[in-house]
């Protein structure tokens, strides 16, 4: 067997090939260089265990993390608290104030009283327009038939607490042994003191009253005497309305 | 479950005005007593879920659960009893008459839609957990 180049075969210059294998190493190297600029340098390949600083560091992260998500909850928690608290207080009120007639604004108290504050018995006292006497509008639970100081519907004195309340119209919710009331609730109209919503138990299922309850307890005081009052007096000039009305159809 | 429209029967326009509140993606219907529930449900045939107080003056909660679980066209349509009875044995009452839950007066909006969440869909199982 020979060297000799087949016939159609070329006969190859070895110096050429030589040239031609660096001329190709040479763009090789430029094309290397060039990936090399634009690929950011990769950290070096991990070839055992982290160490102990990293670890250290994931820990400080993982706790920082946990921290982060245990405020985010509390903070979840709040908001909804909030939401709930501000619910209340708004239906409330929108209740309180949706109605001109008096027995719906009674309804309204009670169902703010039984529904949103978990009371199970309770009084509304109205003073009546003459003496120091109240008048009880609205009895839960409570028996205004049998003895006891809501007898006959009336409430003229006797229980500490709701006497306080109704001398200086402060809303007290510290019931003491001396009192069978457990929170007195006054019923302001322009800085004088009407009345009162007095709770006397809560639902057994409802333990206490809470600071969500406290807000409830001054819309209370702020919105039911007025809403009462403007029910008042529309029920007063609708029958004086409706009065003058047959006179005028009698003069007829 | 996720329901489209729930009826509230409740004698309290207060729980009533709570529920728009709480429940604002839902269609309502509105009765307030039994006797109205029962007429609603006759007239809203789509409606899917039913929160139910107990005690209301005409027909009360128990009666009106009673009455729509002896009715074919309504048996299966869950019922979320919303009282103030908040004994255990209230509780138990209601729920072999046939309630899907029981939630207690006062309560948070979250319990009530945590509640709902947990009713099975029909034909599955529930959404929740």
């Amino acid at each position: 067997m020979t060297n000799e180049p087949r016939p159609g075969e070329v006969e190859l210059d070895p110096t050429e090939i030589v040239a031609e294998l660096q001329s190709a190493l040479q763009r090789a190297a430029e094309l290397l260089h060039a990936l090399q600029t634009r690929v950011p340098p990769q950290p070096p390949r991990r070839t055992g265990a982290p160490g102990v600083d990293q670890i250290d560091q994931l820990k400080q992260r993982l706790d920082a993390a946990e921290a982060d998500l245990t405020e985010l909850s509390d903070r979840l928690v709040d908001t909804e608290n909030q939401r709930g608290r501000l619910m209340n207080l708004y239906v409330a009120t929108y209740q309180l104030h949706a109605t001109l007639d008096l027995a719906e604004v009674n309804a309204t108290i009670a169902e703010i009283a039984r529904d949103l504050l978990g009371a199970e018995r309770f009084v509304l006292l109205l003073r009546e327009e003459e003496g120091d006497a109240c008048e009880v509008a609205l009895a839960e639970g409570v028996s205004t038939e049998d003895g006891g100081l809501y007898a006959g519907g009336r409430y003229s004195g006797g229980d500490s607490l709701v006497d306080r309340t109704l001398a200086d119209g402060v809303l007290r919710t510290d019931g003491d042994g001396s009192s069978e009331a457990l929170a007195v609730v006054p019923l302001r109209v322009q800085g004088a003191v009407v009345g009162a919503v007095v709770l006397l138990k809560l639902f057994d299922h409802k333990p206490a009253l809470t600071a969500e309850d406290r807000d409830l307890l001054d819309l209370l005081a702020a919105h039911a005497a007025s809403a009462l009052f403007a029910a008042q007096v529309y029920s007063r000039t609708d029958r004086k309305l409706r009065t003058l009305e047959s006179l005028v159809k009698l003069v007829r | 479950m996720v329901p489209k429209r729930v009826l509230i029967v409740d004698d309290s326009k207060l729980i009533h005005k709570m529920f728009e509140m709480m429940l604002r993606p839902y269609e309502l219907v509105h009765a307030l007593d039994g006797r109205e529930g029962l007429q609603k449900l006759a007239a809203h045939t789509d409606i899917d879920l039913i929160l139910l107080d107990i005690n209301m003056p005409n027909m009360n909660g128990l009666e009106f659960l009673a009455e729509i679980k002896r009715n074919a066209a309504f048996a299966e349509l869950p019922v979320i009893i919303v009282s103030t009875e908040g004994k255990e044995e209230d509780a138990e009452r209601a729920l072999e008459a046939g309630a899907s839950a029981y939630i207690t007066k006062p309560f948070r909006s979250e319990q009530v839609l945590a509640k709902i969440a947990d009713l099975p869909t029909p034909g599955g199982a529930s959404e929740a957990s």
